[in-house]
């Protein structure tokens, strides 16, 4: 019986959804965490008489046809791009991105990985480096000793350095945009990779052709929405149920016709 | 006698195949743009095993399945790029098998710069793909489908294309094709919509609904179960006939 098979397949999209719903939950306050979605589509169908077929010499046509689906397939985890909140934080090396840009960022092998997680801090040469330790591209060195620093929204990084009293750039932080940043591979610890899929990097200044403006002490905190994904989880889970009774009915239906043998 | 046992046999055939109906729509309860379907029966009239007894047969055949082209709910979802048509009327869709049709709006961009379809399949807007340029940002997209965007630090719209929708004089025309997509048969051309409007940030869900399709299921499950058992209770009245008639007198 074919409902066996299309409501396991149902059962099999709702698992994932509620994975992938569950990861969204669990990064609530991930900085710069982007939400994920299961995009579902119906599987092949089975035409087992075809809307159109003539149906004698006249002419006459079948209005309807009988077509049997075989399910549902999990087509895609959408990541959603949109942006999240800002929050102040207080911390000089904390940059938030208003727009669609990343923050690029050197690898220990020497690749690049991009990121909307702000929150820097220095290491022991002075770099400007992400919580892993990854240097911040263009790499910046600020001054030991030097007070005063300052990111404004073009991403200039300004000190005063010890023993003067008029501030001096340092450099310029660089964002990088893609066409397609959902199709950017995420690798965790909230970086992502360029694909085939998201196009060429990019690489642009903040403020300028949509990358974005950088904000000082603020964070961006995650996109998720925690009401909206209690109540896809609540969608889920019922989905997942009603699979199930589809199952049991199916199996009872077959019970039936193989007591008719004693 | 053997009637019964036939008739029983084409209902369990019909609704076997209406419990794969149910199946698919309660597997596709949560898939964007999905659209209902539900069974037809029909009866079916046959000259008796016995042209002497007079009476005529009815048998039950499922004639087809119709598409329930209602609207879904239409969640927000707040993506510029998600899009649900509020009225009647499909997106267009160039697939390597053709055009199809869709009411599925969850749309991306791909590496190329045109919007796509979950699957990669790229949206027509009057015949063309439409293609954003790199430095494009703000995509708002009009209710009547135009796609307008702000390039690079500019501040005026300008216009990508326009998408086209498109509606059938009979949807029930249409078949399903997966991927939540329709095809035309030949002969079925698309007409412009009119009084349809696109909704930006929005999806349309599938419009399954949970109760009707439990109930049918329990409908089904009953309707097949009593028909075993009618089949068991004259497979029993067979069994003792041939018991009784054939019993060797002692």
């Amino acid at each position: 019986m074919r409902a066996l098979s299309t409501a396991a397949t149902g059962m099999m999209a709702m698992e994932l959804n509620v994975q992938v719903i569950s990861n969204n939950l669990a990064n609530m306050t991930t900085t710069g965490y982007k939400r994920q979605r299961a995009e579902f589509q119906d599987l092949l169908y089975d035409h087992v008489s075809r809307v159109g077929t003539q149906t004698s010499a006249q002419g006459n046509m079948l209005p309807v046809g009988i077509d049997l689906g075989s399910g549902v397939k999990t087509v895609g985890t959408v990541r959603l791009m949109t942006q999240g909140n800002l929050t102040q934080t207080g911390n000089q090396l904390d940059v938030a991105i208003r727009g669609d840009g990343f923050f690029k960022v050197q690898l220990p092998d020497g690749t690049y990985a991009y990121t909307r997680d702000g929150s820097f801090n220095m290491d022991a040469q002075g770099r400007i480096v992400t919580a892993e330790g990854n240097v911040v591209q263009p790499a910046i060195t600020i001054p030991p000793n030097s007070t005063g620093l300052t990111i404004n929204a073009q991403g200039q990084v300004s000190v005063i350095p010890q023993g003067s009293t008029t501030p001096t750039v340092l450099g310029q932080l660089s964002l990088t945009r893609f066409i397609n940043q959902a199709g950017l591979l995420p690798m965790g610890d909230n970086l992502y990779q360029e694909t085939p899929a998201s196009g060429t990097p990019i690489d642009g200044l903040p403020g300028t052709d949509g990358a974005g403006d950088l904000q000082q002490a603020t964070l961006e905190q995650s996109n998720v929405d925690s009401v909206s994904e209690i109540t896809n989880l609540i969608t889920a889970q019922r989905a997942y149920e009603m699979n199930s009774k589809v199952i049991s009915a199916a199996d009872q239906m077959m019970q039936s016709v193989s007591n008719l043998m004693r | 006698m053997q009637n019964a046992f036939l008739i029983g046999l084409s209902r369990q055939v019909a609704l076997s195949r209406e419990m794969d109906v149910v199946a698919n729509n309660i597997a596709n309860i949560d898939t964007t743009g999905y659209k209902a379907d539900g069974s037809l029966f029909e009866e079916y009239l046959s000259s008796s095993a016995r042209t002497d007894s007079g009476g005529r047969v009815s048998y039950v055949r499922d004639r087809g399945v119709w598409h329930d082209m209602n609207a879904g709910q239409v969640a927000h979802t707040g993506n510029p790029l998600d899009l649900a048509i509020d009225g009647e009327g499909f997106f267009v869709v160039q697939t390597p098998r053709g055009q199809r049709y869709t009411r599925n709006g969850s749309f991306q961009i791909n590496a190329a710069g045109q919007l796509v379809t979950t699957e990669g399949n790229p949206v027509l807007a009057g015949g063309s793909p439409i293609t954003f340029q790199p430095n494009d940002r703000q995509i708002s997209i009009s209710p009547d489908g135009t796609v307008s965007v702000r390039q690079g630090n500019g501040t005026a719209d300008s216009v990508r294309g326009t998408l086209t929708l498109v509606k059938f004089a009979n949807p029930q025309q249409l078949q399903k094709d997966g991927g939540s997509t329709f095809s035309a048969p030949a002969g079925v051309t698309p007409q412009n919509t009119t009084g349809a409007k696109i909704v930006q940030g929005a999806l349309e869900k599938s419009n399954v609904r949970g109760v009707v399709e439990m109930s049918r299921m329990i409908e089904i499950t009953r309707t097949y179960m009593q028909i075993s058992s009618m089949l068991q209770q004259q497979s029993d009245v067979s069994q003792q006939s041939i018991d009784k008639l054939a019993a060797v007198p002692n």
